[in-house]
């Protein structure tokens, strides 16, 4: 067979493998296809299409995922034709994706604030980093959060609802921000890049300045404002009134972009103070932001009069002149429907106005003001005269005004704007008295140094537009002069702040790309799916289907206190009402927006969700599994989560339903997946490439992008590579990892779904010292004196140590130093395997590594909960069956189990013990043993073989439970006649005694320590194998060493240094029942919670002196406990673990430790304080643990030993493995079913 | 001297036309008059169209008689068999006199439908009789190895009956040189083509020639075992076959050591299709017979390499298999003197749609689709003009006119932009709207996509939107440049023939009558008068009596008028149901 294959690959002579697909050369080549149905894990299914390549010579094109390739083969994967069905596959998904990847919220926002986003981090009370979200995009959040003009909160589908408001989002951001104002100096500061020695000038310090130069600056330009006025932030400040926005407000944000290296040069007035021609000079480029400073007067006859002002004009002269306007016993008149014209109405109460009237054309319902606005100016006693439209300004003799002519209107019909169009009422003229008219209808720019500009440009011109504007690019926002750039009202005419800060964006962006010589391009659009592309949203598909709950309205000012310029919104009160209104946003964005695939390729390929525009199908989110969510309107029928719920996991809960356009997944055979054989195991949702199956959380989840931590599962033993996802210490989710265990990167059920006590906010932090029955903190020296003195204060061996499976290695080495070494005491034990005898210990060295399950022919599972307790070596056996036809065979003593209906046979038995030695017993009274394997790598087996030759054959037969004769030697027969026979089981379904009797049956079969065949031993907890390994036990010392073994002490002796090392060999169990103790010191176990007869535990703990607990949560235990030292989880340390396998592996610290002193550093500190030599660190005890090793025994000829079992000895003590991380997500999820039901 | 045979048609299409009455009548005149003669079942003959048909074989010769329900059955015992006077006017076909539809018969070849209607279906006696097993008998008798079994076949010329047109010896040589101890040979009986029933008149009337055949391609291939998947919608046939595999068992044709060959031991069970038009497609039909959802994959692997439960396997087509024992019996020589250079043999065709004779024909390639319209077909009922014939099933195309002299064969149908296909020949008049039978194939293709890949799933979708529109009098400019990209996007990019196929009958449309669908888009207006939505009715005052006929039945009260006074349509309210056309007794209404 040839070994390698010639294909060309775009033009590219690459050799490929035999049986390889298109797909997998053009990855190994470096070549992307984008596929969204294809998935390593599983067979190619080719239907999505997107993968399609052109192979010369193949009628069509073909779909790289399920196309071999062959000798010679011609393949280009980038050709027009190419791309051209790729966007047509993608066109027509998108054409039936009713979906939403953002929100409205933020579609509608100019500057594409991510809302859902800072909504979902406010709920986790993570201001800052909802701060840091927003200032992506926008600098001036606690400005916003007053005075924005809030489109979110217009287009907010909370609005379907019918409640009478949005969501609270300018509220909640204006909390968030000056959460983060109160922060200090802690408040959020982006990065900001190492300079770039470019130079920018900024014209004007408003918020299109301001933002340019945050966003400059980030990048490492220095940015210069040049402000004409005497102070910061342009109309923010001299256009809008200090009761909505107070200065210091201003000055707050501006110092956060001054803060980062921009200087600002005031009352330098473009043009005037500083001239082209030195800005040319100085800087690389210029931004113009220069806003639109004049206002517009009335434009009717007499507007010439005296007090007759422009709106503007009137706030700015008080902002620069420091001066009120004194109305008092004045009637005022302000012409405008606009938010200015609230603020010139609500100014001139605040200036002791006797009367203030607010003429405006047409109806409030037109009106572009905010609506609280004219709200709050109504309780301040504004008068609104609508349908009236000024026609003539009356002088008095002294040309002032005296009163002013209007005329009523009607409306009409609807102008270009969608607003009706007001027609005047012939002959309806009347006058009113008024002494001053503010006219805020409108604003122009003013571009005054054109010449200047021009004259001294060496490259283009700058120009005006025909409205008077500044003109640029509308998309890259660059002017005629390459390295001139402008924003803001001066380039689209008077807008909104928010608009300012959006252009200030795309002009930053041109402005870096111009100082960086690249293209100036404006930002590719992305593609976003729309569920209005589809159908306009109707209420009743959200009245009902969402929780009513009415807003939190804005505290204010109460309107007799408003005689000043004193803030009117107080903003929210508290956080508890910040999250209640957190709980109204509707989540309409997805939250795969950061992970969706096909939000990506359609992006690269430019897919239109219009271009095959017709019918489109509509479900019904599925909630209804507790973690797993169903949102079949996302789906592109890629049939992933179907196949790997089939192929791997072997559940088959999910299936195809219905035809053709129809098609769609569903639970198979049931309404919800709860009434299906879904194991919960996540499987499907690590298999989406878009949102439509996900995790079903309880919190908003966002989408946020997450920092990730790599660790290893510290919930099972099979120690598989997993990713937690979290911000700023909140996790969010949890995902597989490719690694030497987790080859295909999968994750248990457990660590998928288990992470929420991470989040939980009862963690203990601090020592605590249980005093007149109340914790109190003290300090770790305190904590560390009173365990040492108690330590010595009683005899050596009143002391007993206990540590638990989820330590890591390093920690299990130090707490059974601690108590031989330094309390003299070998009670040291762990209560995971406390009395359930020694037959754990030796399954390791021999266990079938998991990687080699696919090349056995037949694996027997020995239980029944293998797919709830150990998901993974479950998905592993079933991909096994399923795609290497793999027999499996079930020997279970359960009537009925959730693996009955994945295997090919069921052996129904009574017992495992009887079972296993009934098999073994039979296999040799037959001579049908594996002698030569016997001769050769056991020990012992003449003494087994008599042993148990010697019992009785009838009576195992009968306690075994197996229903003849017959099928029990068939069992016998086949498995010893079995190329490669695989026995799996765990140690929390069966006793110790029946895994030394199934090991002792791989010994007679002859099937240890060969390739894919012998046995699967699966440990409880993630360190279970680390206790024995460790030492952490009575009878064995570091390396599985037998502590009665004279030179083994002799060994730790000479390592430790010490010449009184206890020799003594009690069981702590013993002594426990006995009452023998004084002192217990309980290291990451729970063994009250877990306790299966629960009184007889804390009946040992009553009767002792003294206990101590290092745990995360006050547990059970804990609760119990004399003291608390604070736990460290594993990720905050780094260490080793080692797994079912006994394959030890290391791994580091992701997140700073949230305890002052870590878990190991206590245990080194205690150490100290009982006079031994401590380690530096977690390292120095792991190499310790080597440099005791016993030499390792060669694999080729090490020798197993069998072991004659008297009795079953089901003596098992504590559910859970004894760890309250693991009994908490079995209690969560038995509860979560619970409700389900 | 032998007894007169009465011989009654009893396949679907006879049953359905009351044979089943006509048969019981016959029976129960026999037993009362205790006639002598003998009364046997036999299956159709072909002639759908005079169904029920009944044959009377006397020392004279063979008569059928057409149309002969339960009275004339009386009539025709009486005075034929009773009296020995055939009554001449109601044969349609003898040998001893001209009769008018003795053209239906005359230029046919019948070798896949040798002994359609003439034996009974449910005796392997009959079978026997015909020469029925002698081909394997014939195997074993002479020896003939496995390579040279598939070189008559190659030799024969013989191509898939199903519709693709591929060489059967060549599949079978594959299948044969995949290494395996396990090796399947399924018969494709999911016959689903609107307008085909080619395969089920064969289960019907010949299920022992589709065992023979199967038999005779396990022995060639190696295959142990065989699978018949029918379409569930095939009751009758289904009965048959199983009939006939009970039959076959029991006379050791299958089992262990069939005819005494060493080691060839081959047995079949009939596997009831699920009822979905794309398992027929050869993967979509082996995940179905594995239980899986019936969902093509992409080939290769190719089933004679990886099939049914991964194995070797071979797929042929009921009719083709029908073929297999008359070649071996009678030689690859005599079966290739039929046809054209590149496809010999016979072919059957299902004639259906506006044709005065639809039933089966068998008739040698390289006759032309005219004549096998006119002359076996007897052409286009009412006088009407013939427009165009679908061949080949929704997969297929639109030959117009003008093209009708095509001969058939698989490069000349194929060059039309139609397909061969399992046979099916819809034919169309003047009155048929080319879009709308666009858009009824198109709806069918949709309809049956199994929904797996992107292009043919939703792309069909929104074909046939686009023609929805089109009918509707709302299509726009550009729809026909919409329909063109996605009909070669789809069958560029879909996984199986039910996908890359689907827009054949739009763009066969479209290349032979694009100013139909021009006139839709841009005047809408249906020149045949057929798109409800695109049609103008109204009175004419002149020939109105005000009867009041049509205002009282129109189910929008849109017509009003005074009693005995010309009635109006308000033009505003009609739904174009045409109702008030059909009722109008005075030709008042018009259509525009």
């Amino acid at each position: 067979m040839t070994q390698s294959l010639n294909i060309l690959l775009n033009g590219k002579i690459v050799s490929g493998k035999p049986g390889e697909t298109i797909l997998a050369l053009a990855e190994r080549n470096d070549v992307h296809i984008p596929t969204l149905c294809n998935d390593p894990r599983l067979d190619p299914y080719s239907s999505c299409y997107v993968c399609v390549v052109e192979v010369q010579g193949y009628r069509g094109l073909q779909p790289a995922c399920s196309t071999k390739i062959m000798e010679g083969m011609k393949i280009d994967t980038d050709t027009p034709r190419v791309r051209k069905a790729r966007k047509t596959a993608l066109d027509l998904m998108v054409s039936n994706h009713y979906a939403d990847c953002v929100a409205p919220c933020k579609e509608t926002c100019p500057a594409g604030v991510d809302v859902q986003g800072y909504i979902s981090l406010i709920e986790k009370g993570l201001y800052s980093e909802a701060i840091g979200l927003i200032k992506e995009v926008n600098p001036l959040p606690a400005i916003c959060g007053r005075v924005c003009v809030r489109p979110c909160e217009a287009a907010c589908r909370r609005n379907l609802l019918g409640e009478g408001n949005p969501v609270g989002i300018d509220y909640l951001k204006r909390f968030a921000a000056d959460k983060d104002i109160e922060a200090a100096e802690n408040h959020y500061k982006p990065e900001v890049a190492p300079s770039t020695g470019k130079k920018v000038a900024i014209i004007g310090a408003g918020p299109g300045g301001l933002s340019s130069a945050y966003f400059l600056q980030q990048k490492g330009h220095q940015c210069d404002i040049y402000e004409a006025s005497p102070q910061s932030g342009g109309w923010l400040r001299y256009g809008i009134p200090e009761y909505r926005l107070p200065n210091d407000i201003i000055d707050k944000e501006v110092e956060a972009v001054t803060e980062l290296g921009t200087r600002i040069f005031y009352n330098k007035k473009f043009g005037d103070d500083v001239g082209y021609a030195e800005l040319q000079e100085r800087y690389d480029s210029v931004i113009l932001s220069i806003g639109s400073q004049r206002g517009t007067l009335i434009g009717c006859e007499g507007d010439d009069a005296e007090n007759v002002f422009s709106g503007i004009d009137f706030l700015r002269n008080m902002e620069m002149t420091g001066q009120r306007y004194d109305f008092s016993k004045k009637t005022v008149a302000v012409v405008g429907g606009g938010n200015t014209a609230m603020d010139c109405c609500r100014t001139s109460v605040r200036c002791g106005a006797e009367k203030v009237y607010v003429i405006y054309r047409r109806t409030e319902k037109e009106m572009p003001a905010n609506p609280i606005e004219i709200h709050e100016s109504k309780l301040e006693g504004v008068e609104y005269l609508f349908l009236t439209n000024p026609t003539k300004v009356n002088k008095d003799e002294n040309g002032a005004v005296k009163s002013i002519t209007c005329l009523k209107m009607e409306l009409g019909a609807p102008d270009k704007s969608g607003r009706r169009r007001p027609i005047p009422i012939e002959g309806s003229e009347f006058d009113l008295e008024v002494n001053y008219i503010l006219a805020a209808i409108g604003q122009k720019t003013t571009i005054n140094f054109l010449e200047n500009v021009n004259q001294f440009s060496q490259n283009g011109e700058l120009k005006a537009n025909r409205w008077g504007d500044i003109d640029a690019n509308p998309a890259t926002l660059q002017t005629g002069i390459p390295s001139m750039f402008a924003a803001g009202d001066g380039v689209s005419g008077p807008a909104t702040i928010i608009e300012a800060i959006a252009q200030a964006k795309a002009a930053s962006r041109s402005c870096h790309q111009f100082l960086t010589n690249q293209p100036i391009e404006a930002e590719k659009k992305e593609f976003i799916s729309r569920k209005d592309n589809f159908a306009k949203q109707d209420p009743k598909n959200y009245v009902g289907r969402y929780q009513e709950q009415l807003r939190h309205e804005m505290p204010t000012l109460s309107p007799d206190d408003r005689a000043n310029f004193n803030e009117v919104e107080l903003g929210y009160e508290d956080e508890e009402i910040t999250l209640e209104e957190t709980h109204r946003c509707l989540e309409c964005g997805c939250s795969a927006y950061h992970t969706c695939d096909l939000k990506e390729y359609s992006t690269q390929y430019d897919a239109v969700q219009g271009k095959f525009e017709g019918d489109f199908k509509e479900y019904d989110v599925d909630y209804s599994h507790p973690y797993i969510e169903i949102d079949n309107n996302k789906c592109i029928l890629c049939s992933r989560c179907v196949r790997i719920c089939k192929d791997v996991v072997g559940a088959n809960a999910l299936g195809l339903v219905d035809r053709g356009f129809e098609t769609h997944v569903a639970p198979s055979m049931g309404n919800s997946l709860t009434e299906t054989n879904c194991e919960s195991c996540g499987m499907c949702i690590s298999a989406c490439p878009t949102g439509a199956i996900s995790e079903n959380v309880n919190f908003k989840p966002g989408p946020v992008k997450f920092d990730t931590i790599e660790t290893i599962d510290n919930i099972g033993p099979e120690g598989f590579e997993m990713n937690l996802h979290h911000k700023a210490g909140y996790f969010m989710q949890a995902t597989g990892r490719k690694g030497d265990v987790n080859k295909d990167g999968n994750i248990s059920r457990q660590a998928k779904f288990g992470y929420n006590y991470l989040n939980d906010p009862s963690r203990i932090t601090k020592p605590l010292l249980k005093r007149n029955g109340n914790f109190e903190e003290i300090t770790f020296d305190q904590a560390y004196n009173i365990i040492a003195e108690k330590i010595k204060g009683v005899e050596a061996d009143e002391n007993a140590f206990f540590a638990g499976a989820r330590l890591t290695n390093e920690e299990l080495y130090m707490v059974q130093k601690l108590a031989r070494a330094g309390a003299k005491t070998n009670n040291v034990n762990a209560f995971h395997y406390m009395g359930r005898g020694i037959g754990y210990g030796q399954n390791a060295m021999a266990n079938v590594p998991f990687d080699q399950l696919q090349n056995a022919s037949k694996i027997v599972i020995i239980g029944s909960s293998l797919n709830m307790d150990h998901p993974l070596v479950n998905h592993m056996i079933f991909n096994a069956r399923n795609r290497f036809k793999v027999q499996v065979e079930l020997v279970t003593t359960d009537e009925e189990c959730g693996l009955d209906h994945k295997v090919d046979r069921i052996h129904r038995i009574g017992s495992y013990y009887y079972f296993a030695k009934a098999v073994n017993y039979y296999l040799l009274s037959s001579g049908l043993q594996n002698q030569m394997f016997i001769n050769d790598r056991s020990l012992e087996y003449e003494t087994y073989k008599s042993n148990l030759l010697a019992e009785d054959f009838d009576d195992l037969f009968e306690k075994s439970g197996v229903c003849c004769i017959d099928e029990l030697a068939e069992f016998a027969k086949s498995f010893n006649n079995e190329m490669n026979g695989v026995l799996v089981f765990s140690e929390k379904e069966v006793s110790s005694n029946v895994c030394l009797e199934l090991f002792n049956t791989a010994i007679i079969t002859g099937k240890l320590g060969k390739t894919a065949q012998g046995i699967v031993a699966l440990k409880e907890k993630n360190n279970s194998q680390g206790i024995i390994d460790m030492g952490a036990c009575h009878k064995v010392a570091p390396g599985f060493q037998p502590y009665d073994d004279p030179k083994v002490i002799q060994k730790l002796k000479m390592k430790w240094g010490i010449d009184d090392i206890p020799t003594n060999i009690n069981s702590p169990y013993k002594l426990l029942k006995e009452n023998k103790l004084k002192n217990i010191f309980i290291f990451g176990e729970d063994p009250v919670a877990c306790a299966i007869n629960k009184p007889e535990v804390e009946g040992w703990f009553e009767k002792l002196d003294f206990m101590m607990v290092q745990d995360y949560f006050l547990t059970e235990t804990a609760q119990k406990a004399d003291l608390i030292l604070p736990a460290s989880l594993p990720f905050e340390i780094g260490g080793s673990f080692t797994n079912t396998q006994k394959y030890l592996q290391k791994f580091d610290a992701g997140m700073e430790s949230a305890i002052e002193e870590n878990s190991p550093q206590q245990l080194i500190n205690l150490m100290e304080k009982l006079g031994v030599n401590g380690f530096a660190n977690m390292e120095e005890a792991l190499w310790e643990v080597f440099t005791l090793l016993p030499p390792p025994a060669d694999p080729e000829t090490r020798k197993y030993q069998l072991h004659s079992t008297g009795r079953d000895n089901y003596n098992r003590q504590f559910n859970h493995g004894c760890d309250i991380v693991n009994k908490r997500f079995d209690d969560e999820f038995e509860a979560a079913f619970e409700r389900e039901e | 001297m032998e007894k007169t045979k009465v011989i009654v048609g009893l396949g679907s299409c006879g049953i359905a036309a009351g044979a089943n009455k006509t048969y019981n009548k016959i029976k129960q005149l026999q037993e009362a008059e205790n006639l002598d003669f003998e009364l046997k079942k036999t299956s159709c003959i072909g002639m759908c169209f005079r169904e029920p048909l009944v044959e009377i074989i006397d020392e004279t010769g063979s008569y059928i008689y057409g149309n002969v329900d339960e009275d004339t059955a009386v009539d025709v015992l009486e005075k034929h068999v009773i009296n020995h006077e055939p009554i001449k006017e109601l044969v349609v076909k003898t040998d001893l006199f001209d009769t008018p539809d003795n053209s239906f018969f005359k230029d046919q070849v019948k070798i896949t439908l040798r002994h359609c209607g003439y034996i009974d279906p449910e005796s392997i006696e009959d079978y026997e009789a015909s020469n029925g097993y002698e081909a394997i008998k014939k195997i074993a008798d002479e020896e003939i190895s496995q390579p040279d079994v598939i070189d008559m076949i190659l030799r024969s010329g013989l191509r898939g009956r199903g519709g693709g047109g591929f060489p059967t010896g060549m599949k079978w040589k594959f299948a044969l040189n995949s290494q395996s101890t396990e090796k399947y040979i399924i018969c494709n009986a999911d016959e689903g083509d609107p307008g085909a029933f080619m395969d089920r008149s064969l289960l019907e009337g010949d299920p022992h020639a589709i065992l023979e055949g199967m038999i005779i391609g396990a022995y060639a291939i190696g295959a142990t075992d065989g699978v018949i998947y029918c379409r569930a919608e095939y009751p009758l046939a289904i009965k048959r076959l199983n009939i006939a595999i009970e039959q076959a068992r029991d006379r050791g044709y299958l089992g262990e050591h069939i005819m005494g060959i060493e080691g060839f031991s081959f047995d079949i069970y009939v596997k009831e299709g699920a009822g979905a038009f794309v398992c027929g497609e050869e993967t979509a039909l082996i995940a179905s017979i594995e239980g899986e959802r019936g969902m093509p994959r992409k080939r290769p692997p190719y089933p004679a390499v990886s099939g049914l439960w991964k194995q070797p396997t071979n797929i042929n087509n009921v009719e083709t298999l029908a073929n297999i024992p008359w070649i071996i019996t009678n030689g690859p020589e005599a079966y290739s003197k039929y046809g054209t250079e590149k496809s010999k043999g016979t072919k059957v065709f299902a004639l259906a749609g506006k044709i005065n004779n639809s039933g089966l024909v068998e008739v040698p390639m390289g006759m032309s689709i005219r004549d096998i319209i006119f002359k076996l077909g007897g052409g286009i009922p009412e006088g009407k003009k013939f427009k165009a014939v679908q061949l080949g099933g929704p997969s297929g195309g639109c030959i117009p006119e003008y093209l009708a002299d095509t001969i058939v064969d698989y490069d000349s149908v194929n060059a039309t932009g139609a397909i061969m296909g399992s046979g099916g020949m819809v034919v169309m008049d003047e009155s048929t709207c080319m879009v709308d039978v666009a858009k009824f194939f198109l709806n069918f293709t949709k309809e049956e996509s199994c929904g797996k890949c992107t292009f043919c799933r939703i792309g069909t979708k929104r074909m046939l939107e686009i023609l929805e529109r089109i009918t509707e009098g709302k299509g726009e400019e550009g729809d026909i440049g919409k329909l063109e990209e996605l009909a070669y996007q789809i069958k560029d990019n879909s996984l199986c023939g039910l996908g890359q196929t689907a827009p054949n009958p739009v763009l066969t449309t479209l290349k032979y009558f694009r100013d139909e669908y021009t006139a839709h888009i841009i005047e809408k207006k249906c020149p045949a008068k057929v798109c409800k939505a695109l049609l103008h009715y109204e009175i004419i005052a002149d020939k109105c009596t005000g009867c009041t006929v049509c205002a009282i039945k129109c189910p929008v009260k849109c017509i009003s008028g005074e009693r005995k006074q010309a009635h109006v349509i308000d033009q505003e309210l009609c739904i174009h149901c045409g109702d008030c056309y059909s009722r109008c007794k005075f030709d008042a209404i018009t259509i525009s």
